[in-house]
């Protein structure tokens, strides 16, 4: 089980829907969940200034609505200035192969299709969680 | 993993028997039982109850998730049909303005044409009537006929003929002149 998640995705509903489905899948204890990609980036220096723990997993929505910018340059960002041992990925529902190309480049460890029937991609993901967190596991498409 | 003391988990299990209050949410995945069969049961009911109103949840959120997709897809349907109303709307009221154009050419070319055949007739009656009369008005001068009548008419025709001529072409040049000046000036409106 994954100890600590961050979620951030505009749709308040799909918070509500990651977060039973990650209850349900007993897949993480403490989920966040935030609506854009500044307030992700201002939580994160929180998170540094105050010497607190970072979650372990962040999934990142691919268009986040009201940002400043999207979910990829957040991955970058984070990566850039938190990376060190956070597993990182994008959630959306676009398949987009230079969108994943793009997302792998900034970093991303996985790309989560979001859909109505998440939960057999959430359970697969967990199943492959232990390869990202420790750096071996390549970057991989849950369709 | 956390211990809760005996009190605790029996103040617990009567909550959950007399009130039925139980604990819910991920707390419940951290607290360890320590061997009480009694407690463990009311842990598992705990958790089963838990997962029972999250999938209720999961399901009610997503039939609302799958229903505001819809409702998206259908205001930007509804947008694009708008804005398609629109364009046919203005593609319309163009092309009702170049018929009106048209309506407007053909009424005066109709005017005009019309305008041209009275002048004609016109014509045609003055200098019949002119010629007629002129021709008789000779004859009695050449045949040295009594002619006090004929001259007299010969007269008041030609000066009326010559006046009614001279209003008819007037009050043409009049039209034609008005009809150009209209016709400019709604030219000028329209650019």
């Amino acid at each position: 089980m994954i100890d600590s998640i961050l979620l951030v995705d505009d749709e308040n509903l799909f918070h509500l829907v990651f977060e039973d489905a990650c209850s349900l899948l007993d897949i993480a204890l403490n989920l966040k969940a935030i609506n854009s990609a500044d307030e992700a980036e201002k939580y994160f220096a929180d998170l540094v200034k105050e010497n607190k723990t970072k979650p372990d997993c962040i999934f990142v929505d691919l268009n986040i609505i009201g940002s400043s910018f999207d979910g990829i340059e957040l991955v970058r960002r984070i990566n850039f200035e938190h990376g060190d041992g956070v597993v990182i990925g994008i959630i959306s529902s676009s398949d987009d192969e230079q969108e994943q190309a793009k997302a792998l480049k900034a970093g991303a460890q996985f790309w989560i299709i979001k859909s109505d029937e998440i939960e057999p991609r959430l359970e697969d993901f967990v199943k492959d969680f232990e390869g990202y967190e420790t750096r071996t596991g390549p970057f991989k498409v849950y369709k | 993993m956390i211990s809760l003391n005996d009190e605790l988990k029996k103040e617990l299990i009567e909550l959950a028997s007399e009130k039925n209050i139980f604990l819910e949410g991920n707390i419940l995945k951290i607290i360890n039982a320590d061997g009480d069969h009694e407690f463990s049961d009311y842990i598992e009911s705990s958790i089963n109850r838990d997962k029972e109103s999250r999938k209720k949840r999961l399901e009610i959120t997503k039939t609302i998730q799958q229903q505001n997709k819809e409702l998206i897809e259908w205001k930007a349907h509804n947008e694009q049909l708008n804005i398609d109303l629109q364009e046919a709307l203005a593609a319309s009221e163009k092309a009702k303005q170049l018929a009106e154009n048209d309506l407007d050419v053909l009424q005066k070319r109709a005017q005009y044409e019309l305008v041209g055949s009275i002048v004609k007739v016109a014509l045609w009656v003055i200098c019949g009537v002119g010629i007629i009369t002129s021709m008789l008005f000779s004859v009695t001068l050449f045949m040295d006929i009594e002619n006090k009548t004929i001259e007299s008419s010969w007269s008041n025709m030609f000066s009326i003929l010559l006046t009614n001529s001279f209003s008819i072409v007037g009050t043409i040049m009049g039209v034609k002149y008005a009809s150009d000046k209209k016709g400019r000036g709604k030219c000028k409106c329209d650019d």
